[in-house]
């Protein structure tokens, strides 16, 4: 295996390991709020604040993870092309 | 490469384990590091055409053994301990041309045995003098992708087939791996708990390879694995399929304890007597196999069985017996 093939496929899996641990752990920390917002939005004094709190935690929650994942991405896109050039410029 | 290349290396050492693990999603992502399934020689792939293969094998017999390695393994596993590798004993022993062949171990079982027939296909095509015998040995998963690949070559009538008349299993779990299948029912187990954390741990450890997940029953067959239903039971009892009776089949197994209770449970650690010994060795012992075909080992673990004295001495003591009378191909 050449070492720039072996470069790539490490490339994809820090990728690959960087999307699934963000959806992972995006999940986690939702399902974990999900608990005591559940709680607060059935008190009636305080449900529709809950509410909303529980709206803006979990926007903020998916857009952290999004955003990081779309770095991922780029970054990945990035490497590969870096790749490109190396083996275009490596002697035959 | 030359002559005095090392014969391991640790980028394949971890390649192998890679591979092992999430074999199954590098396939799935056309990943790079995902092994194809090919004939090896120092680490190299060897092209499948006469001319590789003579210049592989100058001084090639009619004889020809394949030699398997098994799960997180590469064929380097057979060159991991210190004594010299099996096929090159057979090579000067018994005159077999031995080939090395690596594998993707994180595919499902039946995959990889459906590619080690097709190799094998063309392997008997390419190979230098005409083929009168093929011997298959297979270590650990090795052996399951074999009689995997045995079972697909007698449902589609493959040439080679007539031509395997005796075959090695060194430490193949024959009937299942009980960490495997403990493992899956703990997952289970985690998955149904309401709880993110525990859900959690279950994703992680589901994420094991399907050729692991594979071992647990030891499923050769596409049946055996559309069968895997969502249950907690620690073993399929449709199992086992049955070996080929037109084969001659050998089995050595193992166990690091030599006190024969937890030889029985412990077995080399990976597998359990019972099991590498397809029952022979347990007072069930369905299986018409002779109790000379099966050796049993006190004293090894599963990581030395690719490459150690005592195994190779109960292989040599094998192969020195007269070919199975069978009908010539």
């Amino acid at each position: 295996m050449s070492s720039l093939k072996l470069v790539r496929g490490v490339r994809k899996l820090l990728t690959d390991a960087v999307e699934h641990g963000s959806r992972a752990v995006e999940t986690i920390q939702l399902e974990t709020a999900k608990r005591p917002f559940t709680v607060l939005e059935a008190i009636s004094p305080i449900a529709v604040p809950a509410k909303t709190v529980h709206v803006f935690h979990d926007a903020v929650v998916n857009a952290t993870h999004a955003s990081i994942r779309g770095v991922n991405g780029v970054v990945g896109v990035a490497l590969d092309a870096a790749i490109d050039l190396a083996e275009k410029a490596k002697p035959e | 490469m030359s002559e005095d290349a090392p014969r391991t290396s640790k980028l394949s050492f971890a390649l192998g384990i890679v591979n092992g693990l999430i074999g199954d999603h590098l396939a799935r992502t056309d990943n790079e590091l995902a092994f194809d399934m090919a004939v090896m020689s120092k680490g190299v792939r060897v092209p499948l055409d006469t001319e590789s293969l003579r210049a592989l094998h100058p001084d090639a017999t009619s004889r020809v053994c394949v030699l398997l390695h098994g799960l997180m393994n590469t064929e380097e596993a057979f060159f991991s301990g210190d004594c010299e590798d099996y096929g090159a004993r057979m090579q000067r022993d018994f005159g077999i041309t031995p080939y090395y062949v690596r594998y993707n171990s994180g595919l499902p079982i039946p995959q990889n045995g459906a590619a080690f027939a097709r190799l094998l296909t063309d392997l008997v095509a390419a190979h230098p003098v005409p083929v009168t015998e093929v011997l298959l040995v297979g270590y650990s998963m090795g052996g399951l992708v074999a009689r995997s690949a045995c079972h697909i070559a007698a449902e589609e009538s493959l040439a080679w087939l007539p031509l395997v008349r005796r075959a090695i299993y060194v430490g193949t779990p024959h009937r299942g791996a009980p960490m495997e299948r403990a493992g899956r029912v703990l997952t289970r187990l985690l998955a149904a708990i309401p709880d993110p954390y525990t859900h959690l741990i279950a994703d992680i450890a589901n994420l094991r390879s399907d050729g692991i997940k594979d071992l647990g029953d030891a499923d050769v067959t596409d049946k055996d694995r559309a069968r895997r239903l969502p249950r907690f039971s620690l073993r399929d009892e449709k199992h086992p399929v049955a070996l080929l009776p037109q084969v001659e089949h050998f089995l050595v197994c193992a166990s690091v304890s030599e006190d024969p209770q937890l030889a029985m449970w412990f077995g080399d650690v990976m597998v359990p007597v019972h099991s590498g010994s397809f029952d022979t060795i347990t007072e069930k012992a369905h299986l018409a196999l002779p109790q000379d075909n099966v050796k049993y080992l006190p004293g090894l673990s599963h990581v030395a069985l690719p490459c150690h004295d005592r195994v190779w001495e109960t292989i040599r003591e094998f192969l020195g017996r007269p070919l199975p009378e069978t009908e010539t191909p």
